[in-house]
């Protein structure tokens, strides 16, 4: 049981480093804390609009009562009968964005034209215009009396989800946050051994398998003990469980798995001042990729081919699948995508650190 | 047989030759120094005999096993104590010496015991509960020889055990090895001539990866050393006592009236009263030791701390 003495000693040196720690547990409850705040955590604001009303006819009129009736919607008074007017209050800062309503827009409505409507923002806000425009479209569309272009079936799930956003979010957040065991193992491992520690070890009567299993098993209570954590702040903040919690667990676990895999390559490859920025070269753009944040679907096909690749994006579609109350059988192959991912970065980080025994 | 044996051990870094064919033969229960300047080839030497580092060529064992055949047995018998002091820093000194202690396999009983023992020699008890990042160099170095010691080894490994300690730290830390001279055999490696001067039972001048020089300090100091020295604070010496003394001594050197004179066999008395009989002031007079330090410029002809 020398691993066992080996492991011991490693975990101690992670539960009692309180910057290690806060950088692993705090960061990722910080982010979950203020994007969920930020994205819905309460009551979402409506969002204010002003209109441009150029038609001024009895349909426009309609229309813009129709739009300031919808609960996400907080109209702005009064109605611009001039473009030049919202355009000038916009360069001012006093609205953030305004829908046109062009002339000829109850003429396009009874011949049944297309009609064209403008949502302008300013550039540098392109998500105002991305939030709005799906509203837009649908409340256009069901006063048009057209069917909608696309049909999003939610089937009931809003009664059981309290808030979509957390569903969204806390998922992704715990997936970053088992990414920063990356940075956790590396730093211990290439840390141990630039300083000599681990040469130090290496004079003691203990074997390979030792060292291989005292420098990734106490990981995996870490990995536990956060998983925990994120899912509790995640349940705290009105994450609903709709589905399998093991199953989710399940992938978290193995998600982890896989970061300490990545870990013990990159202790095993740098040196310990160069290891927190090489992890982290590691960590960004893989989150960035992992859809934690923001959907990949609007990426270049080459980077949804690369994000797709990676185990981590699976992670976090999965365990929002389950959460949100998908079977076990619609999340296989992303398990076995991770279990793929797990052995290998497994395997590769006891190859690369075994070779830090041999001089 | 011998505790520590090498024949020929030499490795190569690329084109760099950092131990060149080194012969050693330490005996048990021997206190052996290695003794030469940074980038010598002495911790090289250590991390092969410590079956850390592999020998490009030549033979290496510990108490007759071959370091690089039976690297396990040669690690249940050797305790190291690292040039930089190496430690668990977020674990306390008892947690520390359990480290390594159980992985030597000794039972918990048996870690607690020589802990104490190991913690109460070196003056560690009071801040054994104490995490070691706070500890000043000094009592990691002490904790640092304790961890080497706790699994009773038949061999300890100490490079540099002094490096970058005050000198009152230093003394301390000699006197604890000094304590195991005779019940350890030892090889200590260190840039400091007083260490091995102090410590060493016999010892190795170490230079650009070779030994250049072996024996007892008192061996190593009369055998380079053919002359002798007397350093005499002497005024108003004449030229003409300065010719009388030079026909008869090998060497004579004056400056700010201190005269020294060199010769093979040198009588202290007989030159003093000669130096009265001739009405010269003598101040003092003294017969001078040649150091380790003079013993290492005349072999390699370069200071130790260069």
């Amino acid at each position: 049981m020398k691993f066992w003495e080996i492991g011991k000693r490693n975990l101690k040196e992670i539960y009692r480093n309180p910057v290690l720690l806060g950088f692993l547990l705090g960061m990722p409850v910080a982010f979950m804390l203020v994007f969920c705040a930020a994205a819905g955590g309460g009551e979402a604001s409506p969002i204010a609009m002003s209109i441009v009303d150029e038609d001024r006819s009895q349909n426009s009129s309609v229309f813009i009562q129709y739009i300031g009736s919808v609960d996400a919607i907080e109209l702005n008074e009064p109605v611009y009968s001039q473009e030049s007017q919202a355009q000038e209050d916009l360069d001012e800062g006093k609205i953030s964005f305004y829908l046109l309503i062009p002339s000829g827009f109850q003429a396009a409505q009874q011949t049944q034209q297309t009609i064209n409507l403008e949502l302008v923002y300013k550039a540098a806000d392109p998500m105002i215009g991305l939030q709005v425009k799906p509203i837009i479209e649908a409340v256009g569309s069901e006063f048009l009396g057209m069917a909608p272009p696309l049909n999003v079936e939610l089937k009931g799930t809003e009664s059981i989800i309290k808030n979509p956003a957390v569903n969204f979010y806390a998922p992704g957040i715990a997936v970053y946050g088992l990414m920063i065991l990356i940075s956790t193992a590396a730093g211990i491992i290439a840390g141990d051994r630039e300083k000599g520690f681990l040469a130090r070890m290496f004079t003691t009567p203990a074997r390979p398998s030792d060292f291989i299993l005292g420098y990734s098993l106490p990981f995996i209570p870490v990995l536990i003990v956060s998983t925990l954590i994120y899912l509790g702040v995640g349940m705290a903040l009105g994450l609903t469980v709709v589905g399998n919690l093991g199953h989710a667990f399940l992938i978290f676990f193995l998600i982890g798995l896989c970061s300490i895999g990545i870990g013990m390559i990159v202790g095993s490859l740098v040196k310990s001042e160069s290891q927190t920025g090489i992890s982290w070269l590691f960590i960004v753009p893989m989150a960035m990729l992992s859809g934690a944040w923001f959907t990949v679907d609007r990426m270049p096909s080459v980077l949804k081919s690369v994000a797709g690749f990676l185990p981590f994006i699976h992670a976090i579609d999965a365990s929002r699948a389950v959460i949100n109350g998908s079977s076990f059988s619609a999340i296989v192959f992303d398990i076995y995508w991770l279990i793929g991912w797990a052995v290998a970065l497994f395997a590769a980080g006891i190859m690369l650190f075994r070779r830090t025994m041999v001089s | 047989m011998n505790a520590v044996q090498t024949f020929k051990l030499t490795k190569e870094f690329d084109s760099l030759v950092a131990v060149n064919g080194i012969d050693l033969e330490i005996n048990k229960g021997e206190l052996f120094s290695l003794l030469g300047p940074n980038g010598a080839g002495k911790t090289t030497t250590i991390r092969m005999l410590c079956c850390l580092l592999k020998p490009t060529s030549g033979i290496a064992s510990i108490l007759g096993h071959d370091v690089i055949r039976e690297p396990f047995a040669v690690k249940k018998l050797i305790g190291v104590s690292p040039q930089d002091t190496i430690l668990s820093e977020r674990l306390n000194c008892w947690e520390n010496l359990a480290l390594i202690g159980k992985i030597h396999g000794l039972s918990s009983d048996t870690v607690e015991r020589r802990s104490k023992e190991l913690l109460e020699t070196m003056g560690l008890m009071e801040r054994a509960k104490d995490q070691v990042r706070n500890f000043s160099g000094g009592m990691k170095r002490r904790l640092s020889i304790a961890m080497a010691l706790i699994s009773d080894p038949q061999v300890l490994f100490l490079d540099e055990p002094t490096l970058g300690l005050d000198p009152q730290a230093r003394r301390t830390i000699w006197e604890y090895i000094a304590g195991l001279k005779g019940k350890k055999t030892i090889l200590l490696t260190t840039h400091y001539m007083e260490e091995a001067d102090f410590l060493s039972d016999r010892i190795g001048i170490i230079d650009e990866g070779r030994v250049v020089a072996l024996g007892t300090s008192q061996e190593l100091k009369t055998s380079i050393f053919e002359m002798r020295c007397m350093v005499v604070s002497t005024e108003n010496i004449t030229a003409e006592v300065m010719a009388d003394l030079q026909s008869k001594y090998s060497r004579l050197e004056i400056t700010k009236g201190r005269l020294k004179i060199y010769h093979k066999e040198l009588d202290f008395k007989r030159i003093v009263d000669y130096l009265h009989s001739r009405g010269v002031t003598v101040y003092s007079a003294a017969l001078e030791q040649p150091t380790l330090e003079d013993v290492f410029i005349q072999i390699t002809g370069k200071k130790l701390r260069e």
